[in-house]
């Protein structure tokens, strides 16, 4: 620790603090405008500058000055202001000071400083910037002439987004921010440099002329998208959410967002969104009032009840919050007598709910966020995890970039995540995830690697014996990569003192199920690296709630059916009525005929959303439901964080939150009072589910909780299912693109502007033996049927293997993919 | 990684080998930025865009700061360049010898502006500072050849001349 003085106050900070932190922790307030506690210290616009004693006064900045024992600091003399003023009179010569028309009055700290400092002439005279204004992107706004040059939004878009779509370019009185080529900008928009930029250079174009900052009610909540769970606060207006609000100081991502977060949220006020119930009349659905609607509701489901229960199921979608999801548990099994309740096909969810549940005793992740940063080795299956999570995708960067985190990735096809500085892609065959996870563990038992405390663990001579038959050199051909680099892979992997391993699950990810669960789960107990910090695996829950709905248990587990039996019953009858809450079976399950044979003999589909979706169109009844925003409650995210979504507007025309409609449902088939809100709800989860013990929603407060879990470990082989290449055909992996998650972002403009429509992707190699370019339609054709997608040509996919993410309607990837890890297509123009 | 329309570059089918080449002289060299793009400057003239994609792939470096340190340095250039870069100096001494009258001159033959090229990459006009030899002004460079004492006459001689000269180097 260093003890300094600043304006005669004694401070004490750690030693690589900068006397702009140190005054900070004093509650001292500097002036600053290039500087951003997420970034290196740049020293670029001397707006901080600060007077030390020990340098005969000389004027220095604080942001880049690190503290020495004893320093004599002071932030505010006649020199300084001085030295500041002139620096605004500088930045205002060339600024269009156009803040009538500008979107960032009132967020802006060049207007905010230059009224502080009452700059309100200038000496100097000089042209204004004729720059030419980027509005070639949707979703933002470039005005260069605007910009102060702090260089934040080059920074921001190379240390953390590991992007890199802008420089400095030209040199002395030309020099400006600009892209490759001087071009538009053509990025993952995440607008990360919006929210950094000081001034109006970035703004945000869906929000353009929406309203003005100080009229915006501002309400902290979390993203409805996946399951990183990233805190972002609303901006609110006449009842309606206008714009995502940057704030540095919310969640472990100190307010740094994806594109779906940021720009995603218009799917709240979309003019598509449900305005009525729904009830089919006539074979058409026609509006009806939620008394009609409630009432026919009610009457079905005495009826299944008095039928025993058996002919009931339900859908259930993780974007619900922890309360809803107590609640139609406890419709199904108190109201129904029902334990055919699942989420996301079972596909999604079987590495926590299976894998997890049985290698380490419970379905959560035995880690956390935060042991990315603190490892030294991190093991990502796929490079898609950025894609699916891209703000744990920020950390992985943060890590490998800053702390030199040891990056290995076992991947089907190479991705954002492969450029990192040292990185390291195995590109393995697709399909071979279990059989190459598995040798890692073969080559650690064989080279005595293994932790003391894994032979204990029960189950350890079962899995020794299994693991005989995945020698590298055994699997080797089939995974296509060389034995000798498997076993350096395990090696390292063994040897680094704290290793982590990260697995994205997903709709669109068949193959990340319990097999592949429990393969890593091995590996990582093998070489005692569980329940330690930095260490453990880290499985990232698709959806915002994917955790919850584990915790909740929103999937079969009394013998109840999953929900491909569910499908199957309504397939044969034996299921009369299904409850489908915010589920989307028909573009996101797998193997769309049979989806949609299946709910057409339903007897009775009730369906509540906020849009009418694709399976929402074939229901009985339609109920609207609210989004995010306008429902309190909890969700829980990646790595057991459980934190409080607060409702920002009232709800949407005459929609009704899924709690409001399952609660009275549920009162009226128990005939127990209503829960009076979602505290009471989450009071009683924490009496009844273990790990929420002792919480209180209110207690959660800003930072949220994160639950514990204790691990009883057990070694499960893990069964590899055999892939069978067909020759002459490409191998067809399913995914998530950046852009969107699950099929809720395509009501979302953001996303929808940047990607559109499903695409296939693949080599350049392919590509041009099939003489495809970027761009070209092409038919895809799998055993199961044909597709039309748009080819996207690029260097990431090996080989023989291409890409379709799932999302999408028109064009929907499970007409061709029916739930297998690889799908074996044949493409052509 | 994003399906926003990208810019429509105007290149022929640029054939890479030679940058290929370039880049494996220095693939392992520190900072081997800079002798990368200086050396695909050398082989193709200017540094085309898709050698940029190329060198940003290769090196792991991003397209925006390679075209970030082509801007910096006068000595890069974007554009194809013509096989005689004609350089009219407008220095103080050559602009008091009429050296506008040559520069217009030269515009109107050659029906191209400053720091443009002829549609047949033939040449490349350029105006530049005081070339330091003012005893000849008004001056005229093609490529390393100088002409002193510049006339409007003179200027179409020159343009003759090297429009019967091979393109080949
Ligand atoms: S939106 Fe994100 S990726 Fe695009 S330039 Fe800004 S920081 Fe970079
Ligand atoms: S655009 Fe904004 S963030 Fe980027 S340099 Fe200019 S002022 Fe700074
Ligand atoms: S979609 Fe996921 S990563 Fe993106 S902002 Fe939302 S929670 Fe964060
Ligand atoms: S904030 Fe310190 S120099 Fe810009
Ligand atoms: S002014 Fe033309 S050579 Fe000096």
């Amino acid at each position: 620790m260093v003890n300094l003085t600043i304006d005669d106050k004694q401070v004490t900070v750690p030693k690589d603090a900068t006397i702009f932190d140190a005054a900070k922790a004093a509650g001292i307030r500097i002036p600053i405008l290039c500087h951003d506690k997420k970034l290196h210290p740049f020293g670029g616009c001397r707006m901080c500058l600060v007077e030390v004693e020990q340098m005969k006064g000389r004027q220095i900045p604080a942001c880049t000055t690190p503290v020495t024992e004893g320093m004599i600091v002071r932030t505010t003399t006649d020199e300084i202001i001085k030295a500041r003023k002139m620096v605004l009179e500088l930045l205002l010569l060339k600024h269009p000071i156009d803040c009538p028309v500008c979107d960032a009055a009132g967020d802006c700290d060049l207007q905010n400083l230059t009224y502080e400092y009452k700059v309100n002439a200038n000496r100097f005279q000089d042209e204004k910037f004729q720059h030419k204004i980027d509005y070639e992107n949707p979703l933002i706004e470039r005005d260069m002439n605007r910009c102060i040059h702090c260089g934040k939004c080059a920074r921001i878009c190379d240390e953390i987004v590991s992007f890199g779509a802008y420089t400095f370019m030209n040199r002395g009185i030309e020099a400006k921010i600009g892209t490759e080529f001087d071009g538009p900008l053509n990025c993952e928009f995440c607008g990360s440099c919006v929210s950094v930029c000081p001034v109006g250079a970035l703004v945000s174009r869906p929000f353009k002329f929406k309203a003005r900052w100080w009229s915006l009610n501002k309400v902290k909540s979390v993203c409805s998208y996946c399951g990183t769970g990233c805190q972002l606060t609303l901006g609110v207006k006449d009842n309606k959410v206008l714009t995502t609000i940057y704030d540095e100081n919310q969640g472990f991502h100190n307010g740094q967002l994806c594109t779906r977060g940021r720009f995603g949220y218009q799917f709240v006020n979309s003019d598509k969104r449900l305005s009525t119930p729904l009830i089919r009349k006539n074979g058409t659905l026609q509006p009806a009032s939620w008394d009609e609607a409630l009432t026919l509701v009610s009457a079905k489901l005495v009826e299944a009840k008095n039928a025993g229960g058996k002919s009931v199921a339900g859908l259930v979608t993780p974007r619900l919050t922890n309360e809803e999801l107590f609640l139609i548990k406890k419709l199904f099994k108190d109201g129904l007598g029902s334990d055919s309740i699942d989420h996301s096909a079972g596909y999604a969810h079987a590495a926590l709910t299976a894998g997890a549940a049985e290698s380490f005793g419970s379905a959560a992740s035995p880690s956390v966020i935060s042991d990315i940063q603190n490892a030294d080795l991190l093991l990502v299956v796929k490079t898609d995890a950025y894609e699916t999570h891209p703000v744990v995708g920020f950390e992985i960067n943060l890590g490998v970039k800053r702390k030199e985190i040891d990056l290995r990735i076992i991947s089907d096809k190479r991705g954002k995540l492969s450029k990192l500085p040292k990185a390291v892609t195995y590109v393995h065959k697709p399909g071979q995830e279990v059989a190459l996870v598995n040798a890692l563990a073969q080559v650690l038992l064989a080279d005595n690697l293994q932790d003391s405390t894994a032979t204990g663990v029960e189950g350890f001579e079962g899995l020794k014996q299994q693991l005989e038959a995945f020698a590298p050199e055994k699997i080797a051909a089939a995974c296509g990569l060389d034995a000798d680099t498997i076993k350096t892979l395990a090696r390292d992997y063994a040897k680094a003192a704290k290793a982590l391993i990260i697995l994205p699950l997903g709709l669109g990810y068949p193959g990340h199920g319990k097999a592949l669960a429990q393969a890593l789960a091995n590996l990582a107990l093998l070489s005692g690296k569980v329940g330690k910090e930095g260490c453990g695996v880290l499985f990232l829950g698709e959806k915002n709630n994917s955790q919850g709905a584990a915790d909740l248990g929103i999937y079969p587990t009394a013998g109840g059916a999953d929900a491909d039996a569910i499908l199957a019953g309504c397939q044969s009858g034996s299921i009369k009525t299904l409850i489908v809450a915010g589920e989307n079976p028909v573009v996101s399950y797998p193997d769309r005929k049979r989806v949609e044979a299946a709910l057409d003999k339903v007897e009775f589909l009730v369906v509540q959303d906020l849009f009418l979706t694709e399976t929402a169109a074939k229901a009985h009844v339609v109920l609207p439901a609210c989004s995010f925003a306008e429902k309190s409650g909890t969700f829980t995210s990646v790595g057991r964080a459980v934190q409080q979504v607060n409702q920002a507007i009232k709800p949407v025309g005459e929609a009704r939150s899924d709690f409001a409609i399952l609660n009275g449902l549920l009162a009226g088939l128990t005939g127990n009072a209503p829960y009076a809100d979602a505290a009471a709800v989450f009071a009683e989860i924490a009496a009844t589910v273990p790990a929420y013990a002792g919480l209180t929603i209110a207690g959660l407060g800003d930072t949220g909780a994160i639950l514990p879990v204790t691990v009883k470990p057990r070694f499960v082989a893990a069964e590899t299912a055999a892939v069978t290449a067909e020759s002459g055909k490409f191998a067809l992996v399913t995914g998530s693109a950046l852009y969107h998650c699950g099929t809720m972002s395509r009501f979302g403009e953001g996303p929808m502007h940047v990607c559109p429509e499903g695409y296939v992707e693949l080599g350049r190699d392919d590509a041009q033996a099939l003489n495809v370019k970027d761009g070209d339609t092409v038919a895809v054709k799998s055993a199961s049927g044909e597709l039309r997608l748009k080819a996207k040509v690029g260097t990431r996919m090996p080989q023989g293997v291409v890409f379709a993410p799932y999302h999408f309607d028109e064009a929907s990837v499970n007409s061709i993919a029916v739930g297998a890890p690889v799908t074996w297509v044949s493409i052509s123009k | 990684m994003s399906n926003a329309p990208a810019e429509e570059i105007p290149t022929a089918d640029i054939d890479l080998e030679a940058a290929n080449h370039v880049i494996d002289k220095y693939l392992t060299l520190p900072g081997n930025l800079m002798p990368v793009l200086q050396g695909i400057q050398d082989e193709y003239g200017y540094v085309p865009k898709p050698t940029i994609d190329l060198v940003a792939e290769r090196l792991n470096v991003y397209p925006s700061q390679i075209y970030g340190v082509l801007t910096f340095y006068a000595q890069f250039h974007l554009k194809p360049r013509g096989r005689f870069i004609i350089r009219v100096c407008v220095g103080t001494a050559c602009h008091v010898q009429g050296a506008p009258r040559i520069v217009e001159t030269f515009f109107d033959k050659l029906g191209i502006g400053h720091a443009e090229t002829t549609p047949d990459l033939r040449f490349t006009f350029e105006k530049v500072a005081c070339l330091g030899a003012c005893g000849m002004a008004p001056l005229a460079m093609v490529n390393d050849s100088t002409y002193g004492s510049m006339t409007v006459q003179k200027v179409g001689d020159i343009i003759a001349d090297y429009s019967q000269r091979p393109m080949k180097k």
